[in-house]
């Protein structure tokens, strides 16, 4: 007995009701038409699902291999099938030219959050992406496709490495080191939590060196996060190059779909299975390339705002400066927010870049935003209660300062009990103040 | 009022007519020196400095002689009572390993969180005298997310259970890779609690543990720790797959304690309904405490230690107000800082009663009480040991009570002490081989790592379990490998301690359009308490069963208010598929082998509260259950019980009973759970079986047209598809199975059958207590008592005093 039999009886599925005629003959006539046929479909389905459907057979028989895209490489750990494409420098990759994508290393720093990728250029980047049998981790998750991108004389180059069965996959990690080891930095999307850690398993598992360990790396997914995602329903990848980076995908296949997809591959060998994933994969590797491009657009020139910025995503780049330490860029970009003009971004800009003059002691230029804050919005607490805390502490114009306490106590909303209370608290110690001053007594605190 | 010590209460209960008329054993175990061996030479100086520093100039004789084997590379198990200092038996030889290689690793398995908690507090205060560069971490569910990839890296001691090496730790062995390329031990304690399905599964966990090491070029040393039971060293053999060295004599110090096992008092002989457990427990705990005599009072359920903490409560405050707060309840669910106050209070004698669930008995850290009282047989030899070590300072005498419930359990142990006091005959029987674990294993194994040809797993032809699951689309060959080819992550969908995941659920409908989940049933009993027109009562509000929806695990209910409760009837059908051994023994034919077990509930009677009268029938229409499985099973020769002085139908009733017995006491036996084996009284050859289920009163004659010729037969069988390992013990150690039930029924006081011996009397009617003595007596082929039988089970009481007390109570 085979040990799916087995299986089958130790568990009662059903194995032995087939051998004894007569309950389940009995049992037949008390069930509805619908039941019967509803069981007959059952045993149908699980004999189809049965009968055995070759997997490698149909492809060793020769059909598909043609059929896929690519070239067969040859590594030191056997072969595996490359596709290799390009995108021109003047074509279009959703609204922009991929020769359009410049990545001053400066940026790539900040929106990294680390300084290391100051010595390379552009060309030395490696963007990467792979997709898999799973999205569960583990060891057991295996990446069969890996697509690679990277600029090479102003074009983007995409090679996909392929692996047609699962025998392949040292030599297509074999052929992802001899790429890597070309360049010196990645990108991903996710690659932090996902794509590295896969291949960093599969290097394991086939006792090769990983050669992306200790590579810098850029994953976009954090950045783009923090500067698009606050507008967004989710800062997927599908997601961004749709809303932001204007990028159309006729037809492309679920990624939830793609497991399910490589499983029928290998059991059908219909590469009609593979060249919509191969597809897909290629897109994304495009797509990175020109969001990288589009997020350090975003920091701007000197001369003024990126073209086409969205506000906000520049507020949210500013204080991603603010974090990382980029005060100059923070300040450029914040006084140009705030020259803009008036508005709630305005004001998030002043309120941003003032408070960053605060604390490096630029006490005049501080408080002249919050003149203009307090110009345009007469009624901004914000402000008001900043410049009453200049003046009563470094211009000493008590007076001023107890003008502008008192127009604060006049705009706040009648439930803001704690507001209300430090007000007084300062109107008091002003007033204090101003009363020593006019006895000749000037007791700073 | 004037104090008495221990010795001096122990020696008032010794002289107390009345309460010495229920006990059943009154045991002297004395106090033994220990036999010492000098600190290894080889042993390192910094760890020979740390050890004399916390007081160990010496090391037990065992403890030495663990450390020489595992230095020569040994695997071994180490069989002592508690508190025999086995954790230095492990620590030593990996704070060993470590000082000599900085990079080395250890893994420890404990089966709960709290135990690893222990473990983590007692290697670190010896890690610490070290310097602390060696590092030891507990990895588990609490663990937080930012401290694990510190604890993979650095921890040179990692501590965690099954569960968690099964879905945390294998399944990403890659990130793991530190710990497995460097592992030189592992050590799994509490042996013991690894048997059944749990340890079944925990055989093939460690079977891809070896096999993960083994890709990182490592054959860790397997170190292991059990409480007494009769197999040691087999189980750990089985267990891990490696030969074992035994070590099972203490060189440890042991202070003098009494042990009483006592029997409340019979007060309906009736029906068998002695005393309840809690009356005596709560009169000895008061007067210990009144003594100021620290008490731990273990009992079996959450609600029983609430009610025995307030009567308790109740006591001591009524014999001194405001002294309620010397008494504390401690159960699982308490919070740390409730925990921590409570030791603390133990520790300062603010304390004088605890009382906790038999699943505390490991991992709490209250220090040593003086008396410790058990309401209700732990379930184990080993768990009593366990339990009654809790009470016992190092110089001072010490106290353990036993008090019996009415189950079988308790009755035989407190009735025979012999078979606690003379030398464990428990087995752990775990069958890892098992076709449904062991697919599920080679699942998770093929996940972690492709199979390669020639490579094996378990006993089995694993080549077949490849081409079975490439069949269903779960794996993929290519080049002599077999790879996982599902999205799933296979360890997710296993659980190591149950049998089936699939609980059916109870939804209420009684309001129009509404659905409220007010229970759920696991899918055996769904089967007998939610089929339709079922009562299924929770928190004794009455619903009315609408629908059963096996296919989406739903049962519909309404609220109803009706007088009756229903009762399924099911009958079960056992058919004799292969058998693997034969032996004539007495009159009887023993065999085990391969069944196959049809269940089928088909129909239900409608009981009326309190009068208990049948007031109507009603028919049940679902699928019946088929099952294979492994049993034991003995059949006798129906022309010798036809000589015996009872009719056909009262014979049957006392095969029944005698099995109800033989049932219980096998899974004493085996330290199961009574619903991991079950019962059938049947004949051999499968045309005529007893009518006979769970809660449903048997019919007391055979099936469709009684034959009159037939074998009749007593099944037990292993509630597990695929069996669980129990059947051939039971075949093998028959006689004594048979001449413990005779025990266990002739010394039940009982007029004819109670829970405590041969089931309830109204279920098996009122000669069968009788009749199965005399199918024992004709089975066994003479008395049982002349019979040789192994000594664990027979030897004499050596207590004169108590065996005479037990004569008396009985005749």
């Amino acid at each position: 007995m085979s040990i799916g039999d087995k299986l089958r009886r130790i568990r009662g599925e059903g194995g032995a009701g087939r051998k004894e005629q007569p309950p389940q003959a009995r049992e037949e006539e008390g069930r509805s038409k619908d039941e019967r046929i509803d069981d007959l479909r059952r045993r149908i389905r699980e004999i189809l699902e049965r009968r055995p459907s070759g997997p490698a057979a149909a492809r060793k028989s020769g059909i598909p291999r043609g059929a896929l895209p690519g070239e067969e490489v040859r590594t030191r750990r056997g072969s595996v099938l490359v596709n290799s494409s390009r995108i021109l420098r003047n074509d279009f990759h959703g609204k922009r030219r991929i020769c359009e994508t410049a990545m001053p290393m400066d940026r790539i720093g900040v929106l990294a959050g680390r300084s290391v990728f100051s010595p390379f250029r552009c060309e030395d980047a490696l963007f990467l992406d792979t997709e898999t049998t799973g999205l569960s981790g583990g060891t057991g998750t295996f990446p069969f496709l890996v697509g690679l991108g990277w600029f090479e004389g102003g074009n983007f180059v995409v090679n996909q490495i392929f692996a047609r069965d699962f025998d392949e996959e040292a030599a297509l990690l074999t052929c992802l080191s001899d790429v890597a080891r070309e360049r010196k930095f990645l990108v991903t999307f996710n690659g932090r939590a996902f794509d590295l850690n896969l291949l960093a398993t599969r290097y394991i598992l086939n006792r090769i060196d990983n050669p992306l360990s200790g590579m810098p790396h850029l994953d976009l997914l954090f950045p783009s996060r923090r500067l698009l995602g606050h507008r967004l329903e989710n800062s997927r990848l599908a997601t961004l190059e749709k809303m932001v980076l204007g990028v159309r995908r006729d037809y492309d296949v679920p990624s939830s779909e793609i497991p399910q997809r490589y499983f029928d591959w290998l059991r059908s060998g219909n590469a009609g299975l593979m060249t919509d994933v191969l597809e897909h994969n290629r897109m994304d590797v495009a797509t990175m390339a020109v969001l990288v491009g589009h997020l350090c657009d975003l920091f701007g020139s000197a001369d003024g705002f990126a073209a086409a910025a969205d506000g906000s995503d520049l507020l949210a780049l500013a204080r991603m400066c603010i974090d990382r330490g980029e005060k100059f860029t923070a300040e450029r970009l914040l006084a140009d927010l705030i020259a803009a003009g008036p508005g709630p971004l305005g004001t998030d800009a002043g309120t941003e870049l003032s408070l960053l003059y605060k604390r490096s002691g630029r006490w005049a230029e501080a408080a002249g935003i919050w003149e203009t804050m307090a110009g345009r919005d007469p009624g901004c607490l914000f402000a008001l209660v900043e410049l009453a805390k200049w003046h009563e502490h470094k211009t000493k114009n008590f007076r001023t300062a107890e003008a502008l306490v008192a127009k604060a106590l006049d705009n706040l909303p009648g439930d803001d009990i704690d507001w209300r209370e430090a007000l007084l608290y300062r109107l008091a110690r002003i007033q204090r103040k101003m009363g020593c001053n006019q006895n000749g007594v000037n007791r700073e605190e | 009022m004037e104090r008495l010590t221990l010795e001096e209460i122990i020696s008032r209960f010794r002289s107390d007519r009345r309460f010495m008329e229920n006990v059943r054993a009154f045991r002297e175990i004395p106090a033994a020196a220990g036999r010492f061996s000098p600190l290894p030479a080889w042993l390192h100086p910094r760890l020979r400095a740390v050890l004399e520093a916390r007081g160990f100039q010496n090391l037990y004789e065992h403890q030495a002689e663990a450390l020489e084997l595992v230095r020569r590379g040994r695997d071994v198990v180490l069989v002592t009572p508690t508190a025999s200092g086995k954790t230095l038996c492990y620590n030593i030889p990996v704070l060993q390993r470590a000082l000599e290689a900085p990079d080395s690793r250890a893994l420890y398995l404990f089966p709960t969180k709290a135990l690893a908690q222990d473990q983590l507090k007692e290697f670190g205060e010896m890690a610490r005298g070290l310097g602390g560069e060696i590092k030891s971490h507990t990895y588990d569910g609490d663990t937080p997310d930012d401290a694990r990839q510190a604890i993979r890296r650095q921890a040179n001691v990692v501590i965690t259970n099954p569960d968690m090496l099964h879905a945390g730790i294998l399944p990403h062995h890659t990130k793991w890779q530190k710990l497995f390329s460097s592992l030189d031990y592992v050590v799994i304690d509490e042996l013991h609690t690894y048997r059944g399905v749990f340890g079944s599964h925990l055989a093939n966990v460690i079977r891809r543990l070896r096999r993960i090491a083994r890709f990182y070029g490592k054959d860790p040393l397997f170190i292991c720790c059990s409480a007494t039971v009769a197999n040691p060293g087999e189980h750990a053999a089985r267990l891990v797959g490696k030969e074992f060295a035994l070590i099972d004599r203490s060189g440890a110090p042991r202070a003098a304690k009494t042990f009483i096992f006592y029997n409340p008092p019979v007060v309906n002989r009736e029906l068998g309904i002695r005393q309840s457990a809690l009356a005596p427990a709560r009169k000895i705990a008061l007067q210990l405490m009144g003594n100021g005599i620290q008490t731990i009072l273990f009992a079996g359920s959450r609600l029983t230690v609430e009610v025995l903490t307030k009567y308790l409560k109740d006591g001591a405050e009524k014999r001194e107000p405001g002294a309620e707060k010397v008494v504390a309840g401690y159960r699982g669910g308490y919070l740390p800082e409730l925990r921590r106050r409570i030791e603390c209070d133990l520790r300062e004698k603010n304390i004088l009663g605890v009382v906790g669930t038999n699943a505390l008995e490991l991992g709490i850290d209250i220090g040593e009480l003086d008396a410790c009282i058990m309401v209700g047989y732990p379930g184990s030899i080993a768990g009593t040991w366990q339990q009654s070590g809790r009470a016992g300072r190092r110089a001072d005498r010490s106290l353990a009570l036993l008090i019996a419930r009415s189950s079988p359990m308790d009755q035989f142990i407190t009735e025979n002490p012999e078979y606690f006091f003379a030398g464990s005959p428990e087995h752990c029987r775990i069958n890892p081989d098992n076709l449904l674990i062991l697919v599920s294993h080679i699942k998770c194994a093929a996940f972690e790592l492709p199979f390669e040809e020639g490579e094996s797993f378990g006993e089995e032809k694993l080549e077949e379990f490849l081409a079975y699951l490439e069949e269903k689309g779960i794996l993929h060959s290519a080049n002599g490998r077999w790879y996982w080819t599902a999205e799933h992550y296979p360890a997710n969908e296993i659980g190591l301690r149950s049998i089936d995941a699939e609980n059916v659920v109870v939804v209420d409908v009684t309001e129009k359009g509404g659905r409220r989940v007010i229970a759920e049933v696991d899918w055996d009993s769904a089967f007998t308490t939610v089929h339709e027109h079922a009562i299924y009562m929770v928190e004794s509000e009455q619903y009315h069963v609408d629908r059963l929806d096996l296919d989406r695990r739903e049962a519909h209910v309404r609220k109803v208010d009706v007088d009756y409760y229903t009762d399924a009837m099911t009958y079960t059908d056992i058919r004799v598929l292969d058998g693997f051994e034969t032996k004539q023994d007495g009159n009887a034919v023993v065999e085990h082998g391969e069944v196959k077990v049809s269940r089928k509930v088909v129909g239900y009677k409608k009981i009326k509260f309190y009068t208990a009268e049948n007031v109507g029938y009603g028919e049940v229409s679902l699928p019946e259950r088929e099952m294979h499985t492994t049993s034991y099973w003995f059949t006798l020769p129906l022309a010798m019980l036809d000589t015996l002085p009872y009719t056909r139908a009262e014979m049957i009733d006392g095969l029944c009973g005698l099995a109800y017995a033989v049932h219980h006491i096998a899974a004493m036996i085996l330290m199961a759970d009574i619903r991991d084996m079950d019962r059938c009284v049947a004949d051999r050859s499968g045309r005529w079986f007893v009518h006979f289920g769970p809660g449903g009163r048997k019919p007391a004659s055979a099936g469709s047209d009684s034959p009159e010729n037939f074998d009749p037969t007593v099944f037990i069988y292993d509630a597990y598809p695929g069996g669980i390992g129990f059947s051939d013990l039971l075949f093998r150690i028959h006689r004594d199975i048979l001449a413990a039930a005779f025990r266990l029924i002739s010394s039940c006081p009982c007029a004819a059958g109670c829970p405590g011996c041969v089931g309830p009397v109204l279920d098996v009617g009122y000669r069968a207590k009788k009749a199965a003595l005399s199918v024992i007596e004709t089975a066994l082929g003479s008395p049982p008592r002349k019979s040789p039988a192994p000594p664990a089970l027979e030897t004499g009481g050596k207590n004169g005093r108590t065996e005479s007390v037990r004569r008396k109570g009985r005749k």
